[in-house]
């Protein structure tokens, strides 16, 4: 009953002076609406981000030979074959995995929630045509590859295993590729020449989606096995291993680290000449980097909070003198200092706290407007929220604290006697 | 069984620049349950000064004050707040209400700062007794200057206290409605409630029991009154 009272008397203050007391809101409000939507912007980019290295599969796990790299960028390289045009990254000679290891993992008494596995031999190579030579990526891997990264033929087959089997030298092209050394023309059943060896076209894959490390639509796919003449290696760039669901990764994970440490004779993990990583691993790191960047962002914004706040402070030492009658009023009639304290910090958390919930509605619209022409949504969550509302009680708290105890202060002769 | 209140040798001293000015010189000063007492004086005798001290609003500077047989003059300012909150009512010369705040408001305001809880069905029933049944949700900025000391009256009984102080209650209104106040203090004061009034008019003096004279910070006479 009494802390309503209080509370319905801090609003009676405040809409006493209802232009005023917005005015001094307003400073609150744009605080309050800039952190809120450069979060929701920040947390948007996470979202877009998360989404595009979902497209790689949440349930993937890549292995890279060399030396653990548990985090960074050098896991995202791994996360596919190397981009359109580049290539050649890895020192083939030196891949420590072997086709042995590739049938090791395979075997499922070993390895059990694998649902799908490939190894690529990944490199560019010279592609000679009749309208001259071009440069592109090679993928010497086996048929798992094409439901691992979820392509789909247009054109044609796809080799099957016993292609690879029988080192057939067959060769599908991705669709940007197909349509850049044939145009028109019908690839299919043509001899092209790949770093001086000859392959047949069997298919034509569908534009797939790019992600954020892969463009499948500009490389070329041959039987691993076909792989090791042209380049000369007969060992894996990269192993790509679907665990059968999310929950499976990690176990599918240990349990790839424990095989290929027993095929390798390695009897100390951080002596591993390979590193396995999740879609997951990378999400974390990149969740990292983009949650630092918002809190930056929001930091910024924070500081035009602290203007507000001043305002907020201002403002209430104006009220407290203006009402020192009032305030020796109620010391008259058995109000503590407390009492007096606790009434005009409350007035100005209202204050700050109504220009916090204003300013949640506003970020949220600054944020709505904006995502037609970001290309992302930003996103405002229940934490975002949660912070807002804290802040600017923090804000009310420490702003409202000088002013109030300006206000308790007082000595009630003189305040009644305050003309 | 003890007074209501009793001072003995209260003294105050006002440091003003280099001077001490002495406002109240050895007031030794008894008051019983259920008396009205009014205090007179020209300006600057002090009397504000004794009704400050007597309201807890203001310390001595040497003597005791005994408010129902206990030293209340060297309290804390919490435990003084909480005794003007329990034990004693004030009714002053102006703006004596909260601004656009209802009658029914201003009369609870006490009730907010004190561990009692005092109902609302309370404060209706002091606000038909002080007359104003009629104005109950009006704000104290739509009230005439009587109306403001009838809310006041009715705000400084809602705690039942032992003790009205009132400080010039009339001093803005006119004869009539003066009249009127000072009825309404007597009919209160006929119930048992004690009320020192602060006064420089004979006229609003004369309802009181006794009248007590002070020039420059003394007593220089107590009289009983005959009417």
């Amino acid at each position: 009953m009494k802390s309503y009272v209080i509370f319905k008397q801090s609003l009676k203050a405040i809409f006493a002076n209802k232009g005023r007391s917005f005015l001094t809101v307003l400073g609150i409000i744009i605080g309050i609406a800039s952190v809120i939507s450069l979060i929701a912007l920040g947390t948007g980019v996470q979202a877009g981000v998360s989404d595009s290295i979902s497209t790689l599969g949440t349930t993937n796990i890549t292995i890279m030979p060399g030396a653990g790299f548990s985090t960074g960028a050098s896991s995202g390289e791994g996360m596919g074959a190397s981009p359109h045009g580049g290539g050649g990254g890895f020192n083939l000679t030196s891949s420590t995995l072997t086709v042995e290891d590739l049938n090791s993992l395979q075997d499922e008494s070993k390895n059990p929630g694998i649902k799908q596995i490939a190894g690529q031999i990944s490199n560019s190579a010279i592609f000679a045509t009749e309208s001259g030579e071009y440069r592109y990526t090679v993928m010497g891997t086996s048929p798992g590859y094409l439901e691992i990264q979820q392509l789909t033929v247009s054109k044609g087959d796809f080799y099957d295993e016993s292609d690879v089997d029988q080192t057939i030298q067959v060769i599908v092209l991705g669709s940007q590729m197909a349509e850049e050394l044939y145009g028109e023309i019908d690839p299919l059943g043509d001899n092209l020449s790949v770093a001086g060896t000859s392959f047949k076209v069997i298919g034509v894959l569908e534009a797939a989606a790019e992600n954020a490390f892969n463009n499948p639509n500009t490389q070329a796919y041959i039987p691993y096995t076909a792989a090791a003449g042209p380049f000369d290696s007969v060992n894996f760039s990269s192993i790509t291993v679907q665990a059968e669901n999310e929950e499976a990764v990690e176990g599918v994970k240990q349990s790839i680290q424990k095989t290929l440490l027993a095929n390798h004779q390695i009897s100390d993990e951080k002596l591993a000449d390979f590193s396995v990583t999740s879609s997951a691993d990378l999400l974390s790191v990149v969740n990292n980097i983009t949650g630092m960047l918002t809190a930056l962002l929001a930091g910024i914004a924070a500081i035009s909070l602290v203007v507000g706040g001043i305002g907020i402070m201002n403002i209430m030492l104006v009220s407290v003198t203006e009402r020192t009658r009032e305030i020796g009023l109620r010391k008259a009639v058995g109000a503590k200092t407390s009492h007096i304290l606790g009434q005009f910090i409350l007035e100005a958390v209202v204050l700050t706290v109504s220009g916090g919930i204003i300013g949640i509605g506003l970020g949220f619209l600054i944020g709505s407007a904006a995502a037609p022409f970001l290309g992302f949504t930003p996103v405002v969550t229940g934490s975002t929220i949660a912070l807002a509302v804290g802040v600017s009680t923090v804000v009310g708290l420490v702003f409202g604290v000088y002013p109030a105890a300006k206000a308790a202060r007082l000595n009630p002769i003189d305040a009644l006697r305050y003309e | 069984m003890s007074s209501l209140i009793e001072l003995k040798n209260i003294t105050k001293i006002y440091r003003v620049g280099d001077e001490n000015t002495a406002a109240l010189k050895g007031i030794d000063l008894t008051i019983e349950k259920g008396e009205f007492t009014a205090i007179m004086g020209p300006s600057g005798s002090g009397k504000s000064t004794l009704m400050h001290i007597l309201g807890l609003l203001d310390k001595p500077s040497s003597g005791q004050y005994l408010l129902e047989g206990v030293d209340v003059s060297r309290l804390s300012a919490g435990r003084q707040a909480a005794i003007r909150n329990q034990k004693i009512g004030f009714v002053f010369q102006q703006f004596n209400l909260l601004a656009r705040t209802t009658v029914l408001d201003n009369v609870l305001l006490p009730t907010i700062y004190g561990k009692a809880e005092k109902s609302i069905s309370r404060a209706r029933q002091i606000i038909e007794e002080v007359g104003l049944s009629d104005r109950i949700r009006h704000k104290s900025n739509q009230l005439s200057g009587g109306q403001i000391q009838r809310v006041a009256i009715a705000r400084a009984l809602i705690m039942e206290p032992s003790l009205i102080l009132a400080d010039e209650p009339t001093g803005n209104l006119d004869t009539r409605k003066s009249e009127e106040i000072m009825q309404l203090f007597r009919d209160i004061n006929a119930r048992g409630v004690t009320i020192i009034l602060i006064t420089h008019e004979e006229s609003v003096a004369k309802n009181a029991d006794r009248i007590i004279r002070l020039i420059d910070g003394e007593i220089v006479s107590q009289e009983e009154n005959a009417a």
